[in-house]
């Protein structure tokens, strides 16, 4: 075998409290393609933000570049290494020749007109090297999503000027459909056959095994497999992601459970905004907790929000406590009681601006508004310190601006508003998402209780370990249907992971 | 018991010094510093108690137009009419009265409720058709701008009745009638803004749209209302400068769009910390005024004001800025320093660990 390109030895990383790398060495020759695997939280993403120098490794870790030598911590000093991300930093206005050329004038000519001829002839070329054909002079927004992701590779082989390459590709086919798989994958072996290094994380194990030569597995920041793709099989690979603690474990739970608080007969998303999102049917009972689970772009993310209504979707039939809705609608949601907390919590969860008193009281505000609207200020402190105490705020300031709350804090107060106001339906999306351990356990045990206290909750999660742990039952969304519903014996750690992986 | 009491000394004081820090109140430092160099530069001239109640009574108008201005600033949306819909309240109401000859009472209300109606339709244009508010505004001020040339034919209205001109005239308690009313609806939007649910509702859809309309809020009708009350209380501040003018000048409407904003933003920065308000707006009008007056009593030539405004506008906004983006940075250090609060520092950096960046 040749010299590697790319050698890792010992890249740890540690975040306080954290060790997410935990001396991670492989090394990527020319012409190869690993895949990367591992669940959400196994360190896949810090190390890609390490390869590209925005984390920095900690001491004793060495990058090895090849002929070049050790890699310092600088981002510029790295020439030969290419990121391709989900979303792929294209101009969707202009057109492939423009988007190729984007970074190609440095130098000389920066005003003079652009040679148009042969820069067309040159943006055919590296489309057609990497097995496509469309439309050069196409505005890139208007392409298929395959043709967008190639324009992207094409992009970053035409700034290749020396063979030492590595090229890093994270959940590139996250978007994609099964032919536009094919077209990305097939330019991803011709750029291999070039003599790059290809790095490929995904968490669709089936393009793994069809994709890599090479597959390293991580779990818990520790390389726990690095192995030829040839010598694996399925099961294995999701035994290896999952870990062999927990993967036959599975929960039994008698909760009590009531009557049915929200059904919904044939929910569709709005394909006209790209979603795929298609349920025949969907029931959550009060005093049970429905987990949905499924990978990026399985639906998972956008199931709730067309529920609560503040997605644009349609229904064939949907009952809310009792009552029968036409369509979605937030309002009418919200007056029946249904509470939502959205997986975006600088976007749209809360108001930084506010303090975590306001941000508290704003959905409910009628009972402490007095004669003339007066706001009962000595009311409204005691309501938001009851609370906000209740759900463990750290630290217990309801005055302070929310902004300077850790994002765990900001996640209580965000659910505090709707155990205030007594919800009977909490729709969580990711309702632990970027919050440290104990705001989890935290959170964990507002889900409970509220289900204790007969509120129906159907929460979103893409950690498979916590639905397995708070779940009565796990829809698991494919393809933005569901795919799977798991419940009793069926539910553990191991069948979701599976199961959402698209396998049967 | 002693220590009860010694504590809640320590924190009237800690708020003593809060509500005086010059980060909090900067502009009144400002305006005491301005006094005293113009009193030593012009002394002869400036700030005798004439002086300050002409500067009083000469802005009230501006003060009334900043109010109005506020309350859409405070709701997120830029209500970039707002001198022309000034502008068009001085030219309706002194039509009205002069060439309709319209009562002085039912003048008055049409002219409120026509500005009412314009901050309606600048509503429709943001909430229903999606403009932004910026272009949505600019568009409506020059249909205004056009709205105000075609009914004075581009002359000035003059001859309007002697009553209507006493309402900036006559004076209770020394002071005249438009002080008063600057007050009564200062006191008003105070109510509502600082003491209501309306209000709490308005600074949640400035503060963030989305997670507003996800918590239940009506944004659409939060805007609405906020660009209704800035029309009407435009259309009070132009009935106001018409009475003080004695007649209808379709030109004037602009002049107030650049004080309006200004002091707006610098007020933003006074009091509440970042926060649009009603009395830092206030009091950053007759800063700003006490300046330019100041400056044209030192004999300062004619494009002194222009020069103040432009300049002031954006020292306000990057002050507003700054003020944003420094409370959150010292409030964090000032929480590390709590011993007890030392867990929230370390979360602070998970949310970059694996976990939160896998979501991406």
């Amino acid at each position: 075998m040749s010299v590697p390109i790319l050698e890792l030895r010992n890249v740890s990383k540690t975040f306080p409290g954290l060790r997410a790398l935990d001396r991670v060495s492989f090394s990527v020759s020319p012409g190869e393609i690993i895949g990367l695997i591992g669940r959400n939280g196994s360190g896949k993403s810090t190390l890609v933000k390490v390869l590209a120098g925005i984390h920095r490794s900690d001491r004793g870790s060495e990058i090895v570049l090849g002929a070049r030598g050790r890699m310092g911590s600088d981002p510029e000093d790295r020439p030969q290494m290419h990121f391709l991300h989900q979303e792929l930093g294209l101009v969707s206005m202009l057109t492939t020749i423009e988007n190729l050329n984007l970074s190609n004038d440095v130098g000389k000519a920066r005003i003079l007109p652009v040679a148009r001829k042969r820069e067309r002839r040159r943006a055919e070329e590296l489309i057609g090297h990497l097995g496509a054909h469309f439309d050069v002079t196409k505005p890139v927004g208007e392409l298929a999503p395959a043709e967008r992701a190639i324009v992207a590779i094409a992009r970053v082989l035409g700034r290749w000027t020396h063979r030492q390459n590595v090229l890093v590709l994270d959940e590139p086919t996250a978007a994609l459909e099964r032919s536009g798989v094919i077209t990305l994958f097939d330019a991803v072996r011709q750029a291999a056959s070039d003599g790059a290094g290809v790095i490929f994380i995904s968490h669709r194990l089936d393009e793994v095994m069809e994709l890599a030569d090479r597959t390293i597995a991580l779990r818990d920041g520790v390389v726990v497999a690095d192995l030829a793709t040839s010598d694996c099989n399925y099961d294995q690979l999701v035994r290896l992601i999952v870990g062999p603690d927990v993967a036959t474990e599975q929960h039994q739970f008698n909760r009590d459970v009531g009557k049915p608080l929200l059904s919904v007969r044939g929910l569709r998303g709005s394909s006209s905004r790209g979603s795929k999102v298609r349920v025949t049917s969907l029931e959550v009972r009060a005093g049970e907790i429905v987990g949905v689970a499924g990978l990026l772009g399985s639906g998972r993310d956008e199931l709730l929000g067309l529920i609560f209504g503040s997605r644009v979707g349609s229904v064939s039939e949907m009952t809310i406590a009792d009552q029968n809705l036409g369509r979605p609608n937030m309002r009418t949601a919200l007056s029946l009681g249904v509470g939502y907390v959205s997986a975006d919590r600088a976007r749209d969860g809360v108001i930084m601006s506010f303090s975590a008193r306001e941000n508290l009281t704003l959905p409910w505000l009628r009972p402490l508004t007095r004669h003339f609207g007066r706001l009962d200020a000595s009311a409204e402190r005691y309501d938001s310190k009851k609370w906000l105490g209740m759900v463990g705020l750290q630290p217990l300031k309801p005055e302070f601006r929310l902004m300077i709350f850790s994002g765990g804090n900001q996640q209580k107060v965000a659910l505090a508003r709707w155990l205030r106001t007594q919800a009977k339906i909490l729709l969580l999306d990711e309702p632990t998402q970027g919050v440290d351990v104990a705001a989890k356990a935290a959170i964990y045990d507002l889900m409970l209780s509220a289900a204790r206290e007969g509120t129906a909750v159907l929460f979103s999660s893409s950690d498979a370990r916590e639905l397995a742990a708070l779940s009565d039952r796990v829809l698991v969304m494919c393809d933005g249907t569901i795919a799977k519903t798991l419940e009793g014996t069926s539910l553990t750690e191991a069948n979701i992971v599976q199961e959402s992986h698209g396998f049967v | 018991m002693t220590e009860q009491v010694d504590r809640r000394s320590v924190k009237v004081a800690h708020w003593f010094r809060e509500s005086l820090s010059f980060r909090n109140v900067s502009s009144l430092y400002l305006l005491v510093v301005i006094c005293i160099v113009f009193a030593f530069w012009v002394s002869a001239k400036f700030y005798t108690v004439g002086d300050l109640k002409t500067i009083l009574e000469s802005q009230t108008a501006t003060a009334l137009a900043s109010v109005g201005l506020m309350i859409p600033m405070a709701a997120g949306a830029f209500d970039l009419a707002i001198g022309a819909e000034v502008g068009l309240g001085v030219v309706l109401v002194s039509w009205l009265l002069a060439k309709a000859g319209i009562p002085m009472v039912p003048a008055i209300a049409v002219t409120l409720i026509v500005g009412g109606f314009v901050g309606l339709v600048s509503a429709i244009l943001i909430t229903r058709i999606r403009i932004d508010s910026f272009i949505a505004t600019l568009a409506i001020s020059s249909v205004l701008t056009a709205a105000a040339l075609w009914i004075t034919s581009d002359e000035q209205i003059v001859g309007l009745s002697s009553t209507f001109d006493k309402i900036s005239t006559q004076q209770v308690f020394g002071i005249t009638v438009p002080v008063y009313i600057l007050l009564g609806v200062s006191l008003c939007v105070w109510y509502v803004m600082e003491v209501t649910p309306l209000g709490r509702r308005v600074y949640a859809t400035g503060g963030n749209i989305e997670a507003a309309r996800l918590a239940g809020v009506a944004t659409a009708k939060v805007i609405t209302f906020s660009l209704i009350a800035c029309g009407v209380l435009a259309a009070l501040a132009g009935v106001v400068e018409s009475a003080s003018l004695g007649g209808g000048d379709p030109t004037i409407g602009p002049s107030y769009l650049l004080p309006a904003f200004t002091a707006t933003f610098l007020g933003s920065t006074q009091f509440r910390r970042g926060r649009f308000n009603i009395w830092g707006t206030i009091v950053a009008v007759y800063v700003l005024q006490a300046g330019i007056q100041g400056l044209e009593l030192a004999g300062a030539p004619v494009w002194i004001p222009d020069l103040f405004d432009g300049v002031a506008l954006a020292a306000a906004v990057g002050l507003a800025r700054f003020e944003l983006r420094s409370e959150s940075g010292a409030a964090i250090r000032r929480l590390l320093r709590f011993g007890s609060t030392r867990k929230t520092g370390r979360n602070s950096h998970d949310v970059e660990g694996p976990a939160g960046g896998e979501v991406a």
